[in-house]
């Protein structure tokens, strides 16, 4: 999948702004603070419905500005174009629409445009505490598989209640209603199960992702490997059901050369060692007034050689493995939906080495990558490692001017020219209005 | 935009006040009130206050009513064999005017929530469960119909229930979960569209 274009009002530093982009490599280049990131905003707004830098949309909105509007054109693999629009007014809330039928819930656009976000941000998926790795973990799923949003946000739902109940005992110093906790329970491990079984068939397959990610980018031989066990090391043994039991499966994620009935069978098994453990820490989750167990728990165990990466690892193995991660992401995807999803880079290189922007920069040109948009303080960063007719230039000015010039990267040799704004005209002229 | 009138304003604030009205529509209300004939705007303050004043919650499956019992628990021509439960009387007018549901009705007055300070005591669960305990005059319930929201706390409400009818030699059963008439394939949510596959039926 392509976008083809883009039109922004009253987001951060675009009062109204069209951007074109090609199928390939695109690099936003401008000084700091002129709103390059917010088009990569944009547009991931458009495919997840929020940004990838906060959940809040006034933030977002233009100083001054009583709206925001956002519409895209996208290009699917499969070829036919659909524009996705979204409108944001403070106080009204958030409307989407997909090829002009509004959207009735957010949540029903995630998955169909898919999109892979690469910021400095990627280095805490490794280095910080659990709940990064996890976000990782359910933003691809999400993407990948549309019930797992809905069992996601069920969960949450579910957890909430629970938590409320066990804390609001807690603090009137008396036992929750037994029954009105054996039916939350139920209801959390019905989610939850669904959950942690398609995690598990997820990180399955995404092993060997990671490992040929890792493998492209890093100049060591190191073997990263990626581990999911709530329940223990051991793995998960198949539940002894004959007969059919309708309730499951509830998520839809298998795992390669699993059938429907095995994923059940698993998915039940997962159900009982849930509602086991929540069952055996009852009382113990009453003392401590809150839900202890559960997906909204889990770590996922990331390792390099063995060893765990988040206390071993240094800044280049933790960036290093931050890259793999995401590329393992992207390539997870594009397998899953047979879809490929847009790739967002959002000041990457500006940190890296140049073997790495190199190694990085090759792989976004080549055939495993479909669109690609990039941010960069300086031009000569993606030019110096690409052929400048393989990449679209997008210059953003002061104020949020986008001056689009394909033809001045061809005169102007890459080195010549240190960072510089680009004169308003005549360039200005040949913005591209349609 | 403001009224130059502060009674407008105050009426703009009332209507603002009700559910999925907004400023915008409370001011268009209140412009069209001001156009109305006085006996017209009269008799429509009098029904508001009749709904507080005259309504009553029948004794039995505690729907609103203008008499006690109401008179769907005094039809003989409806099977009392058959409950269906709803959460606010508002579903139970809605399951009524598909005029395809013939037993009676009790109304628990809301679901379970925490959040919400809602517990099992707040409702009318106890009740109901009396209604199958010791059905008195009428006839033994068959079946119990849990028709809650698919929300967590009408789920959770549901589940609650259940449990509760488990030592009685009735059925319990919940509204099916699928893709609404009238819409189309395509624009329906993965999730509704997966729940729906599950629970298909053969034609």
């Amino acid at each position: 999948m392509i976008i083809d274009r883009i039109h922004i009002r009253g987001l951060r530093a675009h009062n109204d702004s069209t951007v074109t982009f090609d199928a390939g490599v695109n690099a936003i280049v401008g000084p700091n603070g002129v709103g390059k990131t917010n088009i990569l905003e944009a547009i991931h707004m458009l495919c997840l419905s929020r940004s990838f830098l906060t959940s809040k949309d006034n933030v977002i909105l233009r100083r001054g500005s009583s709206l925001m509007e956002i519409e895209g054109h996208f290009t699917k693999d499969a070829g036919g174009s659909q524009k996705v629009r979204l409108a944001f007014v403070p106080g009204e809330g958030k409307k989407l629409f997909v090829g002009g039928s509004p959207l009735e819930r957010m949540t029903d656009l995630v998955g169909r445009f898919p999109v892979v976000v690469f910021s400095p941000d990627d280095q805490r998926l490794t280095a910080e505490g659990p709940e990064f790795r996890r976000r990782f973990m359910d933003n691809i799923i999400s993407q990948s598989s549309p019930v797992y949003l809905d069992n996601l946000l069920r969960y949450r739902q579910v957890l909430k209640q629970r938590n409320e109940l066990l804390h609001a005992s807690r603090r009137a110093r008396r036992t929750p209603d037994e029954m009105v906790l054996e039916s939350l329970t139920r209801e959390l491990v019905m989610p939850g199960a669904a959950i942690i079984a398609d995690r598990m068939a997820f990180i399955e397959a995404f092993a060997k992702h990671l490992d040929d990610a890792h493998q492209k980018i890093s100049e060591v031989a190191e073997k990263p490997g990626i581990a999911y066990a709530p329940f223990g090391r051991a793995g998960i043994p198949e539940a002894d059901i004959d007969s059919e039991d309708g309730s499951f499966p509830k998520g839809g994620i298998t795992i390669p050369n699993e059938s429907r009935e095995q994923r059940a069978r698993r998915e039940k098994r997962v159900f009982e060692l849930y509602a086991d453990q929540l069952e055996r820490n009852r009382r113990h989750e009453i003392a401590r007034g809150m839900t202890l167990y559960g997906p909204h728990r889990h770590e996922l165990d990331l390792t390099l050689d063995g060893h765990p990466v988040r206390r071993f690892a240094s800044q280049g193995q933790h960036r290093t493995y931050g890259m793999a991660l995401k590329l393992a992401q992207y390539d997870y995807m594009q397998h899953r939906r047979e879809e490929r999803p847009l790739l967002l880079l959002d000041d990457v290189f500006d940190n890296l080495d140049p073997a790495r922007i190199e190694a990085f920069l090759a792989i976004l040109g080549s055939d495993a990558i479909g669109q690609s948009i990039t941010t960069a303080a300086r031009r000569e960063i993606v030019h110096n490692h690409l052929d400048p007719s393989a990449c679209r230039t997008i210059f953003v000015a002061r104020g949020g001017e986008v001056l689009e010039d394909e033809t001045s990267i061809e005169k102007v040799p890459p080195k010549a020219t240190a960072p510089r704004e680009e004169p308003a005209s005549p360039l200005a002229d040949s913005l591209t209005n349609d | 935009m403001q009224f130059s009138s502060e009674s407008v304003e105050t009426l703009v604030e009332q209507f603002s006040r009700l559910p999925g009205i907004g400023r915008k529509t409370a001011r268009r209300l209140a412009a069209f009130v001001l156009k109305q004939p006085k006996s017209d705007v009269v008799e429509m303050a009098e029904a508001l206050i009749a709904v507080k004043e005259k309504v009553i919650f029948c004794s039995t499956c505690f729907n609103v009513a203008d008499h006690d019992p109401c008179p769907v628990c005094l039809s003989d021509r409806r099977d009392g064999g058959v409950i269906c439960v709803v959460e606010e009387a508002s579903d139970l007018m809605a399951v009524e005017r598909t005029g395809g549901f013939s037993g009676k009705y009790h109304v628990l007055g809301g679901a379970i929530s925490p959040l919400d300070g809602i517990g099992p005591e707040d409702l009318k669960i106890k009740e109901l469960i009396a209604r199958v305990a010791a059905p008195g005059d009428g006839p033994v319930v068959r079946e119990v119909i849990l028709a809650v929201n698919p929300s967590v706390e009408g789920d959770t409400t549901a589940y609650y229930i259940s449990q509760l009818l488990a030592p009685f030699e009735v059925q319990v059963t919940r509204l099916a979960r699928g893709i609404p008439i009238g819409s189309d394939l395509e624009f329906t949510d993965e999730a509704t569209l997966t729940r729906a596959l599950e629970a298909r039926v053969s034609v």
